[in-house]
């Protein structure tokens, strides 16, 4: 807790124990391909570089200074030497730690050429480039040094299955199109057509017509009535039953069928035999 | 008495018309009667699918009832036909004519009714 009495002692301790740290010579260099330099400027912990450093493709950024006690000038050797690039607008950040020697010289190179992986992918903003030292009794130091302009980098490698990740294109299937009835006057003709051999047949029958002699006697008419009244089930049957009715009716229709049958036909094989 | 084919001269000496006149002098009148029936099932069946490839097949369910009704029609008339003719009684010594004829009822109506099932 921080308002705790104890931490507050603690703070009070370190108030009194703290002591500064400053650089001593500090500058940075742009220096391009062929070794000639482009920039070179000191920059300072109370005051920020105003114009951003632009580094091309080729060119190399080197940063150097000396860590030192400010009231001594002894060079100091921070537990931790850091300088962060942050870019804003994507919030992204990289952070370097800097090798600092015994005596609290530091020396730190950047090449766009050969980038370091902790760089982020740029944005239309240029990098914030920052320096954090921290190390025990001494104040820690944070501070914005400059803004750096970086060659713009490519853009991240798509991953293969990315597709895979969105909203697939919606899919449009097409079917065959309905099947069609023929003209109505086609329709009629051949329907005409259809029924023509029934004309055919009345009238080949009206020749050879046999003798119907024991068609209406009592023993052969409730056959053929049964079978009549079969064929009247089967019609009603396409017209409005369901199969489960006729199968039933028909169950029925066909015992008594068996029983005429049986009567009719052995009546006209007696008939026969005489 | 058959000849051998000559031009068409006059009626029933060719073949064919000779053909002609011996069926329709030696066959029996029952025999006729059917006979007549398995034309009209031939021509209809014959027109159906005239109809079928020339137009559409597209209620294909009522053409396939259709034409199965009129082919399995003709079948049943044919088996019976040839069961009732006396000149085959050697051949059908188990099944009397009677016989014959339940065989064709029943084997008509269960046609329609398979018929009808599918006509839709």
């Amino acid at each position: 807790m921080i308002f705790s009495p104890v931490a507050v002692l603690l703070l009070a301790a370190s108030a009194v124990q703290a002591s500064v740290l400053t650089l001593q010579s500090p500058k940075f260099v742009v220096t391009d391909a062929l070794g000639s330099q482009l920039r070179a400027e000191p920059f300072s912990l109370v005051h920020r570089t105003g114009t951003p450093v632009k580094l091309e493709a080729k060119d190399t950024l080197k940063i150097t200074f000396q860590v030192v006690d400010k009231e001594d000038g002894k060079g100091v050797q921070p537990h931790q030497t850091f300088i962060r690039f942050f870019d804003p607008s994507t919030g992204e950040e990289g952070i370097q730690p800097i090798r600092v020697t015994g005596g609290g010289k530091a020396k730190f190179e950047l090449n766009p050429s050969k980038p370091p992986l902790y760089l982020p992918p740029t944005s239309t903003e240029p990098l914030k480039v920052s320096l954090i030292i921290g190390t025990p009794n001494y104040d820690p130091i944070t501070v914005r040094l400059f803004d750096l302009i970086l060659p713009a980098s490519q853009p991240a490698p798509t991953h293969p299955d990315e597709a895979s990740f969105h909203v697939r294109p919606e899919l449009h299937h097409t079917f065959r199109p309905d099947q069609k009835l023929p003209p109505k006057a086609v329709s009629l003709f051949f329907a005409g057509l259809t029924f023509a051999p029934w004309v055919v047949l009345i009238g080949l029958w009206s020749q050879v017509t046999p003798r119907l002699t024991h068609l209406f006697s009592p023993s052969i008419l409730p056959f053929i009535l049964s079978l009549v009244a079969f064929e009247s089930l089967l019609l009603t049957y396409w017209v409005k039953l369901r199969l489960g009715e006729v199968l039933l009716y028909g169950a029925g229709l066909g015992l008594v069928t068996i029983f005429t049958g049986r009567q009719a036909l052995s009546s006209i094989s007696s008939l026969r035999k005489d | 008495m058959p000849q051998t084919k000559q031009g068409p001269a006059s009626t029933g000496s060719t073949a064919l018309g000779s053909l002609w006149k011996a069926y329709s002098e030696q066959t029996p009148e029952r025999l006729k009667f059917i006979d007549a029936f398995l034309f009209f099932l031939m021509l209809s069946g014959v027109i159906q699918f005239a109809y079928c490839v020339l137009v559409t097949t597209y209620p294909y369910n009522a053409f396939l009832s259709g034409f199965a009704s009129t082919v399995g029609q003709f079948v049943l008339a044919a088996s019976l036909r040839s069961q009732v003719n006396p000149q085959n009684k050697e051949e059908f010594k188990e099944v009397s004519p009677e016989r014959a004829f339940a065989d064709f009822a029943l084997g008509s109506i269960v046609l329609h009714f398979f018929v009808y099932n599918f006509l839709g």
